[in-house]
């Protein structure tokens, strides 16, 4: 193998292992509430404009 | 609450690259549906070589892609970073700069194209002049979005600005590197490479053009404007985490099963189709996390014409991606490849899920920018039936013109001589063409349904004056 296959390779497993990494954190239990709070973001926005709520 | 929203953003350069994108919508399905024609009835090219399909091809592409999905994606992603940030846009004169400079672009590319000045590179036909033009617009734009999504007042960033940054950051890389040419006078250049580098190269821009560009850019579309215009949030924002980044990890593997049985290793080819088959997952996912954030709420469908729009888009966009992977095996594309299947699929993406999707979001905006409802709304409704029906018509034509296509070509007798000359195959082939235009010219006269209901919308917030109104209301809140 040259040292462009070795690049190459390791490039795609460390990205590979990075994504399989984000599904655990996405999927976990635990992340559950955190992360499907967002779902509302598009919904809150003509409240925040009108300053019925925060957009922090 | 419009009023507080038109002081507070740049809804000015959304409201024009909107009604450009329906502009652009009409004269790219026109072309097409004219380059369709000339297959079918050869005189139409008159002997005028400006106006060959050869010519006209690559500019009605560049119509639709570029220039009416260029503008919608410019257009939807300018107002959703805005909402979903609380933030005006970073810049407005970075903003303007890059409707003006993208609308030069599509201006020279209608002019150079049937000049027959083009570098051969689907999809990227466009000469080296322009190309630079492009990367410097395209790069304004990024950094514009990137900017406000630096500013932003809320802590979290909204899945659809993934999508668009995941677009904004691909495309840049893709042009560039596709674009590396030779130039030899102002309107000739030649590809840095060379044999089947220079193929391989052409389709993992190719396909990641389709995968970045029209898959991710319009999903962006779709995370934003479905929860919108259904008044629900998305179904899951965990699917829509996962689906993010499945996809940018996936897609750029698979240009290579665009060369399936040529020159470029055959492993490529095999690895390519492998992870096709992988992506029919998260597209799926993000498919069914479109479809459910109606759960509970499907009556909608029947009074709401622009969210049939978008629910149909997804159903194309299921379709599509079940569809490419089955095509990129080796035994498939050994029939499909080089035949009218291929256009039939990309057609299904192309008028299924991205014009379709694309055009709910155009509706919804004008509403929310212009201030007021539409013209219409039963040319809404007649819009969405001769859309799907007229791309239903072009896609069945194209599927069964593609498979006789294929099975002729690959039919021999007892002798091992071919059953069919070529010319047999193209004659076979007419009543499908003609099917074709027929599919063709029903979705552009759904366009021209839209391009009517968008400028009389246009005038009756001029006549009502619903903009001004939320200008003057807003400048004295």
């Amino acid at each position: 193998m040259t040292t462009s296959d070795w690049v190459g390779l390791i490039m795609t497993v460390v990205t590979f292992l990075l994504m399989i990494g984000v599904y655990f954190y996405a999927l976990r239990p635990k992340n559950r509430d955190k992360l499907e709070k967002n779902r509302f973001i598009p919904m809150d926005d003509d409240a925040i404009d009108s300053g019925e709520k925060n957009g922090g | 609450m419009d009023a507080a929203a038109e002081q507070k953003y740049n809804f000015a350069v959304v409201r024009w690259f909107t009604v450009m994108a329906v502009v652009y919508l009409v004269v790219g399905a026109l072309v097409g549906v004219y380059i369709a024609a000339e297959l079918a009835w050869p005189f139409l090219n008159f002997d005028l070589p400006y106006i060959t399909f050869g010519r006209l091809r690559p500019l009605h592409t560049n119509a639709v892609i570029f220039a009416f999905g260029g503008c919608a994606l410019m257009a939807t992603s300018f107002y959703s970073v805005q909402r979903t940030c609380g933030v005006r846009l970073w810049s407005d004169k970075l903003a303007w700069f890059a409707f003006w400079g993208w609308n030069l672009i599509i201006v020279s590319a209608v002019i150079t194209l049937p000049l027959g000045i083009t570098t051969a590179k689907e999809y990227a036909e466009l000469e080296w002049p322009i190309d630079l033009a492009i990367a410097v617009v395209w790069l304004v734009y990024s950094f514009n979005f990137i900017m406000t999504l630096a500013t932003r007042k809320t802590s979290h960033i909204y899945v659809s600005n993934w999508f668009f940054l995941g677009m904004m950051v691909m495309i840049t890389y893709l042009h560039v590197v596709n674009s590396l040419a030779v130039p030899v006078d102002l309107f000739k250049s030649y590809s840095a490479f060379s044999g089947v580098q220079d193929a391989m190269i052409q389709w993992w821009y190719g396909h990641n053009a389709v995968g970045f560009y029209l898959t991710a850019g319009f999903l962006g579309i779709m995370y934003y404007f479905v929860p919108k215009q259904a008044g629900r949030p998305v179904y899951s924002y965990r699917l829509s985490v996962v689906h993010f980044w499945a996809l940018m990890f996936g897609y750029v593997w698979l240009g290579s099963h665009h060369l399936q049985y040529t020159a470029l290793p055959d492993w490529a080819g095999s690895l390519g189709a492998a992870v096709s088959l992988a992506m029919i997952i998260p597209s799926w996912g993000g498919a069914v996390n479109g479809m459910m954030t109606l759960s509970g709420a499907w009556d909608k469908l029947r009074t709401d014409y622009i969210l049939r729009f978008m629910i149909m888009s997804l159903a194309f966009y299921a379709m599509s991606t079940f569809e490419g992977p089955v095509m990129s095996l080796k035994t498939v594309n050994a029939l499909s490849h080089y035949t009218d299947w291929t256009v039939g699929h990309v057609h299904s993406g192309a008028l299924g899920w991205v014009a379709m999707v694309a055009i709910g979001a155009i509706y919804h905006l004008m509403m929310r920018t212009f201030h007021t409802e539409m013209w219409s709304m039963k040319l809404i409704n007649a819009h969405f039936w001769t859309a799907t029906i007229g791309a239903v018509i072009y896609i069945v034509a194209m599927w069964v013109s593609g498979i006789m296509q294929g099975l002729m070509w690959r039919a021999y007798d007892e002798y091992g001589t071919l059953a069919y000359t070529f010319a047999e195959s193209v004659e076979a082939m007419h009543p499908y063409y003609a099917m074709r235009t027929v599919g063709g010219a029903i979705f552009l006269l759904g366009a021209l349904m839209m391009l009517i209901n968008v400028l009389m919308t246009v005038a009756k917030a001029s006549s009502e004056g619903s903009l001004q109104q939320a200008r003057t209301a807003a400048a004295t809140a």
